[in-house]
């Protein structure tokens, strides 16, 4: 796994800098003509450039909220701290992920709406999933031995939350996702780079998480030996 | 003689005005092919007429590029911003990663240490 980490991180260093290049030289300029020719100055015109990496990061976000989700029910059913092991790091990537997201958003939002945040479904939803992100790490660092399962619960909570997010909530002014979302009606010119970004990320997303998890271990280990000293009085 | 030249004047032009009022209006049509015939037959009033057309199309096109560069060039300093943002928080996740990761190494080791010590 330790030699994984720097193939996988050179890999994702390669694909960002392709689909950067990509995102800047190749695609174009998101133009709106209207049916009488017209400029439609509602246009996305070049903010339309943070979309490659903001929707990039909110799809592997999503990704490693349900993986926390997913290994905290196996935790909770086999009490295997393997599982509680990849949710705790899976968690600890998402909340950096979500930040990207929030903050790339809100400065996306300042550009297209001229406001920096907008109270709106998918948005306020999106907020929340960070909150209870967070929330997981502090319950985790603060709660004591019976912090992993709390944790456990709201990893479970968090992952509920993704579909109403990403699908059923609707949304007032934020892009459309799924089916009939912007990702799905992408010009041929802009696919290219979008899903090469997606793919970087899943390699840095892949990095970060194997990295977050042999130190999570080590966490785990620390913890233990802290006991074993309290026994002989070492400690 | 004067008179008989001016009398026949006043004769047709009276003539002339009332054929004009009591001939039937044109139809835009009409009036559309009689504008072309006319444009046609004098190739100096075409040209003029397509230049002035041209430099008020250019003018339109213009304002409206003007438009768009404006909106790109105020777009530039917003993705320069979010482009940054997630550079930053990337980075500080790796130092942060990194870090702990160092912190356990050594804590572990000191550890480790005490215990083989304290086994002894």
């Amino acid at each position: 796994m330790k030699k994984l980490v720097p193939i996988l991180c050179i890999l994702a260093a390669f694909g960002i800098a392709v689909s950067l290049y990509e995102i800047f030289f190749v695609t174009p300029i998101e133009v709106n003509i209207d049916s009488n020719g017209r400029l439609n100055m509602s246009s996305l015109f070049f903010n339309y450039k943070i979309m490659f990496f903001h929707v990039a990061h909110a799809f592997w976000l999503f990704c490693a909220v349900f993986v926390a989700g997913i290994s905290s029910a196996f935790y909770i059913k086999t009490q295997n701290v393997k599982w509680d092991d990849i949710a705790s790091a899976a968690v600890d990537v998402s909340v950096a992920f979500g930040a990207v997201v929030l903050l790339t958003g809100s400065i996306w939002a300042r550009a297209a709406w001229g406001v920096w945040w907008h109270w709106e479904p998918r948005l306020t939803m999106s907020l929340l999933l960070w909150i209870v992100l967070v929330g997981y790490v502090l319950v985790r660092r603060f709660a004591g031995p019976s912090g992993d399962r709390i944790a456990a619960g709201m990893a479970i909570f968090g992952m509920i939350g993704v579909p109403f997010i990403y699908v059923l909530v609707g949304s007032d002014s934020h892009p459309n996702s799924g089916a009939n979302g912007v990702v799905a009606k992408l010009p041929p010119e802009m696919r290219g780079a979008f899903w090469l970004s997606v793919a970087s990320f899943l390699l840095w997303f892949l990095a970060l998480m194997l990295t977050r998890l042999e130190s999570t271990r080590a966490e785990r280990e620390l913890r233990e030996l802290r006991e074993r000293a309290l026994d002989l009085g070492v400690l | 003689m004067n008179k008989l030249v001016l009398a026949a004047i006043l004769m047709f032009s009276t003539g002339a005005f009332a054929d004009g009022s009591d001939a039937p209006a044109p139809t835009p049509t009409a009036l559309e092919q009689q504008c072309r015939d006319a444009l046609n037959t004098d190739p100096a009033f075409k040209t003029a007429i397509a230049n002035k057309l041209g430099i008020q199309l250019d003018v339109e096109t213009l304002k409206v590029h003007q438009a768009a560069d404006a909106q790109v060039k105020m777009n530039e300093r917003h993705v320069v911003y979010a482009y940054a943002a997630m550079w930053i928080v990337a980075a500080l996740f790796v130092i942060f990663l990194f870090m702990r990761q160092q912190a356990l190494k050594r804590e572990i080791a000191t550890l480790r240490k005490d215990l083989e010590a304290a086994a002894k």
